[in-house]
């Protein structure tokens, strides 16, 4: 009895491993995506804080890669983006399909229940910091010094963040009113809040004049209003100093911020919106941001020109969740509304 | 029934629904918006605590004393220039003057934002070219002007204002039947005296309007206050609403009980208006006699009419354009140096051939332009004669709606309007459509105030005497009323026409990438940090923008009253 009782198991085991498994979920190409939202009309509304010059080389990039569909590029500030979605929305209606801005920004509008909580496969690549649950990073935003070198001598140039406490920089710095990362950037680098406080009370005291947008910020430099700039962006400067503007930077150290990539949720054009996504995140759309002048968020994508700092501070998704408690410390070191 | 389809009363009936339409939703929505607050997600409570914060904040006292100061400076300042302009151009012999006037129009022409730009590269005290240049002849140790004060706002708002004055005390002028100053010059007065105790009471109702608008206007304005106030820190109205807006979250309600309050202040406005205009028989110049305005001969003075007017050309006009001109060639700004000069081409300009979203802007905006001056101005024309020459009750209440949205900020509008029109069943958000019917809510009170300045000046003999010969309503307004009206009518369809092509502060909320105006790519492209190709693209509207009034003109010149 006991050994007819193995005898069956034995042969149920047997059939068991026999028997053809079926196959493992796979995920959808991107291809297969683009077929669904040629079905959506075509149309691709991105909330996109990409400036003209950047985006003028990438869409048309996306446009290409994909025909039929075509980005219908809603341009403003990040903070603008978020009050449009955020308004649109009591309304009841979402009109925007994709999300690329300030990761402060983008998470004012996921405070509103606005953004699809899901993930693209090619996250995967990216390292932890540089996702959440509902965003990925797409490209670096790094805040670096940059000065007119018609009004700073040589031998005078900064090299840290740190070298605008000097008084000497009284009445010579210009910033923008917006830049509360530069409190959570020295807070990295000198593992105290305090110390960064103090080293921002300092710079306080020279007087810097606020503009607000950086790449006015950059035009003024240029222009001469204020000598050097502490809150610059580093994708600013190659290409103006390659036009003739006299200008210099330094990459010894930067605080880096991501701009992200999140989808909305109730989008008009899911599929196409997602195709966008998983676009934006791949190994190929990334190299196209490289091209287009942005500093690509991907470990394995090189930005185009020498705008990567030796040293980066970068402000996490667990600082973003405090940024109004930074942003109240700048206001009040620097007495701005 | 037949009451219904007599036009005399279908036009007024169809005329004021339009209006209280465009009008009064928006008011509607800022009004109830002031009472709510969000206490979740699109969770609302209706609450007085908008108004606390509104109004008795820290800020609250010098955000209102930055306003008034800011509205009654840059107001008087743009009378002075545009009444001045308007008198020495259609009324006295200065040299040369026809040929100021199509030139005074220009600084209207100029989107806010490049002139805010343009002032500041001339004023900065850092690199301002006029700073330098004064510092260089007089040897002084620091800038004697700053564009980041108070007075400088009120200077780059004003600057920009002087051709609406101008262009609205020039019809007045032109519609002025000459015989009482000829009268009070036949019976011994000088011209001064003529100009002082005879012009300048008739043109009363005109001039109260003028400076009303101004005031009103600078309120609401919001260029200067950004580009110029904010980095100077000083901050109206306008600032903190577009400060509420944009902080997170969006406080709505903050920004909506601010708007209440600015209504409020042009709502007093508009009661100092219709007191003053109460008695405006006494004030008719447009007669049923033939008449020719009549020219002051200012005698040798005539030289220093021609003198203000060529300093007034030079540095206000030109100035400005030049820099933008000088800009728009430049690889990136910079002041006058040979360096710079070798550094000049045509880089900018060949790169918005190819620019898309260029020629996209420029469509959309060209086509608003047109279309919303065309429907304000007809609109108004039918408002106007109902407020002021029809018998209906409670028809001063068309005469406030219609200035109603003047009191509505730009960017207060442009949220009323998203709000209204996101859920609507025709889906026109997002489209230029929506953008029309804003820009022609905005500027019924510019057609309105054009068309009733001019319909004030029509005496009633000349619509009886048509109505007398057996002309019906609509005869009489189509070949009496109409034709006399034509000043006003040209001079407020050229006014929407420019405002509306560089409308800014309703469409930055209104416009996507589809109906994206020139002025909304002009801001982006600045913000941006690309301030000589946002030149060359401020020189191609101001071209654009010349050609089109330069064909309303011709074309208008057909229309009229036959000789």
């Amino acid at each position: 009895m006991r050994s007819k009782s193995t005898a069956i198991g034995l042969v149920l085991l047997f059939c068991a491993l026999a028997l053809p498994r079926p196959a493992p979920a796979q995920t959808e190409t991107i291809d297969e995506v683009h077929k669904k939202a040629l079905k959506e009309g075509g149309a691709l509304n991105c909330y996109c804080t990409l400036a003209q010059i950047n985006a003028e080389k990438i869409f048309p990039e996306f446009e290409k890669r994909f025909p039929g569909i075509k980005v219908n590029h809603v341009d403003a500030t990040a903070d603008q983006l978020a009050a449009r979605a955020i308004t649109e929305a009591r309304g009841g209606k979402t009109f925007g399909d994709i999300f690329q801005g300030a990761l402060e920004n983008l998470v004012q509008v996921h405070q509103q229940g606005l953004i699809l909580e899901k993930l693209p496969p090619e996250a995967a690549e990216y390292p932890s910091n540089l996702k959440g649950s509902y965003w990925l990073g797409n490209n670096y935003v790094i805040f670096i010094g940059a000065w007119n070198t018609e009004k700073v001598k040589k031998g005078e140039e900064p090299t840290s963040f740190d070298d605008f406490a000097d008084p000497k920089w009284k009445g010579r710095l210009i910033a923008e009113p917006r830049d509360a990362e530069l409190v959570i950037g020295l807070m990295h680098k000198h593992n105290s809040l305090e110390k960064a406080r103090a080293i921002l009370t300092k710079i306080a005291a020279n007087n810097v004049e606020f503009h607000k947008g950086h790449s006015p910020l950059a035009e003024l430099l240029v222009a001469g209003q204020g000598a050097a700039c502490f809150t610059c962006y580093s994708h600013h400067y190659p290409r103006r100093i390659k036009k003739g503007a006299p200008l210099g930077y330094f990459l010894t150290e930067g605080i880096a911020t991501v701009s992200p990539t999140a989808v909305f949720k109730g989008a008009p054009h899911p599929n196409t919106a997602w195709l966008f996504a998983r676009w934006a995140a791949s190994q190929e759309g990334q190299k196209v941001y490289a091209l287009g002048g942005r500093t690509p968020a991907h470990p394995k994508v090189e930005p185009k020109e020498k705008i990567r700092p030796a040293k980066i501070y970068a402000v996490g998704a667990d600082d973003i969740k405090q940024f109004a408690k930074y942003e109240k410390i700048w206001k009040e070191i620097f007495k701005l509304r | 029934m037949s009451m219904l389809c007599d036009p005399a009363l279908l036009v007024p009936v169809v005329g004021a629904g339009v209006l209280v339409y465009l009008a009064v939703l928006p008011l509607f929505m800022l009004v109830v918006g002031s009472f709510q607050a969000e206490v979740a997600p699109r969770e609302f409570v209706y609450t007085l605590k908008n108004y606390q914060a509104a109004y008795a904040s820290q800020y609250t006292y010098s955000t209102f004393m930055n306003s008034i100061i800011f509205a009654a400076g840059s107001s008087a300042l743009t009378f002075f220039f545009g009444a001045t302009l308007a008198w020495l151009v259609e009324r006295t012999n200065t040299p040369l003057r026809v040929v100021f006037l199509p030139i005074a129009v220009v600084p209207l022409v100029l989107p806010g934002v490049l002139e805010a730009i343009g002032w500041i590269f001339l004023l900065s005290p850092k690199f301002g070219y006029v700073n330098v240049a004064l510092m260089y002849l007089f040897g002084l140790e620091s800038a004697p002007l700053n564009v980041f004060s108070l007075p400088g706002m009120i200077w780059v708002h004003s600057v920009g204002q002087v051709p609406l004055a101008f262009l609205m005390m020039v019809a007045a002028f032109k519609s002025m039947d000459p015989s009482l100053e000829e009268s009070a010059l036949m019976s011994g007065a000088n011209t001064l005296q003529t100009l002082r105790r005879v012009t300048l009471r008739l043109l009363m109702p005109t001039s109260a309007s003028v400076l009303l608008i101004l005031f009103v206007r600078t309120l609401e304005s919001f260029e200067a206050p950004a580009l110029i106030g904010i980095p100077a820190r000083i901050y109206v109205y306008t600032s903190e609403i577009y400060l509420a807006f944009n902080e997170y979250p969006p406080d709505y309600g903050r920004g909506a009980a601010l708007a209440i309050g600015l209504l409020a202040l042009s709502a007093a406005g508009v009661w100092l208006y219709t007191r003053s205009t109460r008695e405006g028989k006494k004030f008719q110049t447009v007669t049923g006699k033939a008449f020719r305005p009549r020219q002051f001969d200012l005698g040798p003075w005539r030289w220093f009419g021609f003198g203000f007017l060529t300093v007034y050309f030079l540095f206000v006009v030109l100035l400005p354009f030049l820099v933008m001109l000088w800009a728009s060639f430049l690889p990136f700004f910079a002041t006058p140096s040979w360096a710079a000069i070798q550094k000049l081409s045509f880089e900018n300009y060949t790169y918005l051939l190819g620019f898309r979203p260029f020629w996209d802007a420029m469509q959309n905006s060209v086509i608003l332009a047109i279309l919303s001056a065309t429907v304000a101005m007809v609109l108004t024309s039918l408002i106007a004669w109902i407020v002021y020459k029809s018998r209906l009750p409670g028809s001063w209440i068309l005469d406030f709606l219609a200035f109603v949205p003047i009191t509505i900020p730009g960017i207060v509008l442009g949220m009323a309007l998203i709000l209204l029109y996101v859920a609507f069943p025709l889906p026109i958000y997002g489209t230029i459509w929506v953008l029309l019917i804003a820009y022609v809510t905005r500027y019924i009170p510019y057609g309105m105030r054009s068309a009733s300045g001019s319909i004030l000046q029509i005496h009633g003999e000349l619509e009886e005497a048509a109505a007398a010969s057996g002309a019906s309503w609509w005869e009489t307004f189509k070949r009496v009323t109409l034709p006399l009206l034509r000043p006003g009518i040209v001079a407020g369809w050229i006014y929407i026409c420019i405002v509306s092509f560089r409308e800014f502060s309703t469409s930055v909320l209104l416009a996507t990438g589809e109906s994206r105006v020139l002025s909304i790519l002009l801001f982006n492209m600045f913000e941006q940090g690309q301030v000589t190709v946002v030149a060359a693209i401020g020189i191609l509207m101001i071209l654009t923008l010349l050609i089109i009034v330069g064909l309303f003109y011709k074309i208008s010149g057909r229309v009229g009253i036959q000789a």
